[in-house]
């Protein structure tokens, strides 16, 4: 059994929407960054394409996606009442998609003064933002592992912007600061404590609803995001200044965990009541999997030391999880709630008098499909462009062409919302007459 | 005689079991019933159900279905 709704706290459509929309096309650019820049993009980690690239994705394509996203859960499936969403978000979204391009133009061209803008409008943006949802997350009354985990992810962001506005800003002002452990900390909080403690609290919910799966175990569901931030707590000891051996034991024992979910997701849904496989399931699929690789390399990487110590280790990692696990799961959920939400939202507008089309005429599933296969050989070339940097330029277009058929998708299926509802007043006059 | 129609949605996917709800309360006659077998509270029916005239009662069964039986008021 999954949580109620409570539909009537839904905010206006167009406040998810704007996100949804512009998330893909930082995907497009972070595709056409890869294509620019060739094989040096992707030397290693540390290089300003492959830094460039990872921010457009992250603070983006995922940041975008996931913040337009709370704003429609939290009162819809957490109760909690977000303060003048409108007005928030007509404050977020601008602001973020304008420090998402200034940062990934900073470490392109190593511009202090961009990456101060960058640092300085995500601190505003992401510190009211943070603000707002969290008092609304604090005030309502619901209870369960799916409130705790959306709290925590909340509380994940607030970590990871912290860091990363204190490098950005040290990058921009020239200060002298342990980057490299800052930023090895910054990043754990960042897929882990917010992005993946999302996909966790969101998925409690919506896998069991929209796969009719079994729940997740409770033991499970609660003691997930617990750990995790256990886990994040600990691996953060190196900002004071001692790194210890164990950490290298803390970060596999993270990866593990996110690997646990990852296969009770599967065994879930191999489990589902009607064995209905729609695109939504064949994303989960492939982003649950890509994680479970992603732990399992990192357990290699880990246990061998000369293939740890690659550069190419780091990248490898960062594919699976930002491409393949962030940008899988995104893409299948964005291809459910869309015309779900539109489904919604018009059966409202037109009350009982007038049926809103079938869900399936939102987004035609054809084009679902392709932008998932297209999807598909973009991970592949992008995960072969690892030990074969020239592939890097073909890898990074087709990534970009696969991003712009969603966003393509996604604003077929807004124009579809448009298209029904400006008929609903002349159905009604109809129906009256 | 009353009829009663009854549609489990508890194999359904979102928003399927409050499409055929949507569809089985325009045909609903006075003195029919419509039994709802779901999983979860339905609030976007509830308002459908308030707002044009509908009567329901909800029961919650052991195995958490929700048990909704609707009526003209």
């Amino acid at each position: 059994m999954h949580p109620n709704m409570s539909f009537e706290q839904a905010p206006p459509i167009s406040v998810p929407y704007r996100f949804f929309v512009t998330a893909p096309w930082f995907g497009v650019a972070a595709g056409l960054v890869l294509a620019g820049l060739g094989p040096d993009a992707l030397i290693s980690r540390w290089a300003p394409g492959a830094l460039a690239a990872t921010h457009l994705l992250v603070t983006g394509f995922m940041l975008q996606a996931m913040c337009g996203a709370l704003l429609q859960f939290v009162p819809v499936a957490a109760g909690g009442n977000v303060w003048r969403p409108r007005i928030l978000a007509g404050f977020v979204h601008p602001l973020l998609a304008v420090a998402a391009t200034l940062l990934a133009a900073a470490f392109l061209n190593a511009a202090a003064a961009l990456f101060v803008a960058a640092a300085t409008i995500f601190a505003v943006t992401l510190g009211g933002y943070v603000i707002v949802v969290g008092l609304a997350l604090r005030q309502t009354p619901a209870k369960g592992p799916t409130l705790m985990a959306l709290r925590l992810a909340l509380m994940g962001l607030a970590v990871t912007a912290a860091l990363g506005v204190t490098l950005a800003w040290g990058l921009g002002n020239g200060r002298s600061l342990p980057l490299i452990e800052i930023t090895m900390v910054h990043a754990a909080w960042g897929l882990g404590g917010w992005a993946l403690m999302l996909v966790m609290g969101v998925s409690y919910f919506v896998v069991p609803m929209f796969q009719l799966t079994p729940s997740y175990p409770a033991r499970v569901a609660w003691s997930l995001p617990l750990a995790m931030v256990a886990i994040l707590v600990l691996w953060s000891w190196q900002l004071t200044g001692s790194v210890a051996g164990w950490q290298k034991a803390v970060l596999v024992a993270g990866i593990l965990l996110a690997a646990v979910f990852a296969a009770t997701t599967l065994v879930l849904q191999g489990r589902r009541r009607r064995k209905v496989t729609d695109p939504t399931l064949i994303f989960f699929r492939i982003a649950m999997v890509a994680l479970l690789l992603a732990a399992a390399s990192s357990v290699w990487f880990a246990l061998d030391g000369d293939a740890g110590s690659d550069a190419r280790a780091a990248i490898w990692l960062g594919m699976l999880v930002v491409p393949g696990v962030f940008v899988a799961v995104i893409t299948g959920m964005l291809y459910k709630i869309l015309p779900f939400l539109n489904w919604l939202h018009l059966q409202r507008l037109g009350g009982s008098g007038v049926l809103p089309p079938n869900m399936r005429d939102m987004i035609p599933e054809s084009a679902m499909l392709g932008q998932l296969r297209l999807y598909a050989v973009a991970l592949v070339a992008l995960l072969a462009a690892v030990p074969l940097p020239v592939l890097t330029r073909p890898a990074g277009v087709l990534f970009a062409a696969s991003c712009a058929w969603i966003g393509v998708n996604l604003a077929g299926g807004v124009r579809a919302y448009l298209r029904f509802r400006d008929k609903i007043p002349a159905n009604l006059a109809a129906q009256k007459s | 005689m009353p009829g009663v129609t009854v549609i489990d949605g508890r194999d359904l996917q979102p928003p399927e079991p409050l499409e055929r709800a949507l569809e089985a309360l325009d045909l609903l006659a006075d003195g029919d019933e419509l039994v709802l077998l779901l999983y979860c509270q339905p609030q976007p029916l509830f308002k459908v159900l308030r707002t044009n005239g509908f009567a329901w009662q909800e029961t919650v069964l052991d195995d958490g279905t929700h048990e909704i039986r609707i009526r003209k008021a």
